[in-house]
């Protein structure tokens, strides 16, 4: 199938999930918006780890970030939701761009090493609740529905149809992403730093902004996340929400975004499909995971290798 | 100074069981350049099943040194076992594939183990019996040292002393370090790699069986998120000492013992953790290679 066929077909597949409110009953409203939330940072993941290659196994701070910055905005300052996202996305993006400046000078497994452990500070940091304002471990409750031009979004239709809108920005983003010049050089560096290099590509500024980009991106997810469960806390975010993002990636297919969905979909959505099994969850990921490496180890639905 | 001489005590303890575990990783990393995240899993599997025996062939009594070394043994020979097959079932199809398929790979057997800990010995907190170990201790310059701690001392320091002998002294141990410095090399060398790689994956988590179930009895309990906890903490042991490096590992796993101790006698211990992560990331960028590492140069 030729690129611009698949993006039709994918825009067509997007538009018919909008349709879901109107099909099926509200638990599986809530599932899909839920998905589509996971979806954003998991695509977020892809452009630091599938697109750019640098191993981040840190990123549910990022998706943390957004969801405390729209919670404590919005609880103890009185900021309305919306205002509180591109706040949020600002504040993520602000994290990741500092946070890149140390760990690109790192390599391979010691960035990767160095990502964890920032992923297990910020849980500390939020469960001793410093001056008061993360709630420690319980976090924040009583987040606001969003409002838009006075129409209050408190149904979960509405919501389901805010994180869908968000998801279908997040992929034209993507895609725009495969074509343009900063994306090539993601590329050109995830092959080969050095050639990219002596070739003109700025590594050191392309790799910071693809982390400002992807950390943003998630905290846009996060604040979307917060306003789905009306609360936050620390235990959302924690390395195995990471884990689960990093795998998500390289299980669906790096650089691929129906890879990424397929991906997203298969640790978020059959899960709800088998909730009775609910402690073998894991158990099965596991097996699964190995499995899949195993068997394809360029992912489920790797990308195309002309692009 | 009571306070100084118990908490260098308490970290000597916890140090060695640091650098029990740390082997692993850090034999895994010399050999395969990968991450085994399963690693802590398996050391805590081992505590299950040194605890299953344990309560096991407990007749309500007291138990007997026999009874002791049996569940050492018992846990000892099953995460060998276990280790191998880690090693043939998730890692070795992904030899000659991309790094992150293994290190993925590695975190769904991590997963696996975890989580099948749990389905076999459920999700609660399980207590290791109270009379395990005499409750002798003896005092030192006005500390406490007790038997368990002795023990765990005195044991980790004898196998690591075998564990260097045995990589430094006998044939099949520079096998495994000239695997380290070059696989292709030493295949040409008429080394036997796929052996290499499998001791590698016996003596590890063998090791780490042992450390395993000196944390169960340490600090008497075992759960199933435990692997991640420790784990964790002797991983950190490696890279301090620089990984890949089996005396960095030692010397790494010894210091953060110490390093734990004194700030938890010292410092709030809720922040203790979240020192060690700086600790860890400070290292990364400082001193990526660790204290013992080489400073390699980079490869183009």
């Amino acid at each position: 199938m030729s690129a611009t066929r698949m993006g039709l077909a994918g825009g067509l597949a997007w538009l018919l999930c909008l349709a879901i409110p109107a099909l099926a009953g509200s638990a599986w409203v809530a599932i899909f918006a839920t998905f589509a939330i996971y979806a954003i940072t998991a695509l977020s993941e892809d452009i630091i780890l599938g697109r750019a290659g640098i191993y981040d196994m840190g990123h549910a701070v990022y998706l943390g970030i957004g969801a405390y910055a729209t919670a404590i905005l919005n609880t103890a300052f009185g900021w309305p939701i919306l205002a509180t996202i591109p706040a949020a996305i600002l504040a993520a993006a602000l994290a990741g761009g500092l946070l890149s400046a140390p760990l690109i000078r790192l390599r391979g497994d010691y960035l990767l090493v160095a990502t964890i452990g920032f992923n297990a500070i910020f849980i500390l940091v939020m469960q001793n609740d410093p001056g008061g304002i993360t709630g420690g471990s319980d976090g924040i409750a009583g987040i606001d529905v969003p409002a838009l031009f006075g129409w209050q979004l408190a149904s979960q239709n509405a919501l389901f149809w805010l994180d869908w809108g968000v998801l279908g920005l997040a992929l034209l983003l993507m895609r725009n992403l495969d074509r343009c010049e900063f994306g090539r050089a993601l590329r050109y560096i995830k092959q080969d730093q050095l050639a990219a290099a002596t070739l003109g590509v700025d590594t050191r500024r392309v790799k910071t902004l693809a982390f400002a980009l992807g950390a943003g991106l998630a905290g846009l997810a996060g604040s979307l996340f917060a306003v789905q469960l009306s609360s936050v806390s620390p235990s959302s975010f924690v390395f195995t929400e990471s884990v689960t993002l990093f795998a998500i990636v390289i299980v669906g297919g790096p650089g691929s975004i129906p890879g990424v969905l397929l991906g997203a979909a298969l640790m978020f959505v059959v899960p709800e499909i088998f909730r009775d099994f609910a402690q073998y969850r894991y158990f099965v990921f596991g097996i699964a995971m190995i499995a899949v490496m195993v068997l394809r180890p360029q992912g489920l639905w790797p990308r195309r290798r002309a692009a | 100074m009571g306070t100084f001489i118990q908490q260098l005590i308490n970290g000597l303890t916890v140090g060695g069981v640091y650098a029990l575990i740390a082997l692993g990783y850090t034999m895994v990393y010399g050999v395969l350049r990968l991450i085994n995240f399963a690693h802590g899993d398996l050391c805590i599997l081992g505590a299950f099943i040194g605890l299953t025996v344990l309560t096991g062939g407990l007749g309500g009594g007291h138990p007997g040194a026999a009874l002791l070394a049996l569940a050492f043994i018992a846990a000892i020979i099953a995460i060998a076992i276990a280790g191998v097959l880690l090693e043939i079932i998730a890692y070795r199809p992904l030899r000659r594939a991309d790094r992150l398929a293994a290190v993925v790979s590695a975190l769904g057997a991590s997963m696996l183990i975890e989580n099948g800990i749990m389905l076999i010995w459920g999700p609660d907190v399980h207590v290791f019996p109270p009379d395990l170990l005499p409750k002798t201790s003896w005092r030192v310059a006005g500390a406490a040292i007790s038997f368990t701690q002795l023990m765990i001392i005195l044991i980790s320091c004898a196998l690591m002393a075998a564990l260097y002998g045995f990589v430094n002294h006998t044939r099949f141990g520079t096998a495994i370090r000239a695997a380290a410095i070059d696989q292709d090399a030493a295949r040409l060398m008429g080394i036997n790699v796929n052996r290499v790689i499998g001791s590698v994956f016996v003596i590890g988590p063998a090791l780490g069986a042992v450390g395993g179930l000196f944390i169960g009895v340490y600090y008497r309990e075992a759960y199933f998120t435990m692997g991640w906890t420790y784990g964790l903490s002797a991983f950190i042991a490696a890279i301090l000492g620089g990984i890949g490096n089996i005396p960095g590992a030692m010397l790494g796993g010894v210091l953060l013992g110490l390093f734990n101790a004194f700030a938890a006698g010292y410092v709030s211990s809720s922040w203790q953790d979240a020192i060690t992560f700086l600790l860890l990331i400070a290292i990364l960028i400082l001193r990526p290679t660790g204290l013992l590492g080489e400073r390699v140069a980079e490869k183009v």
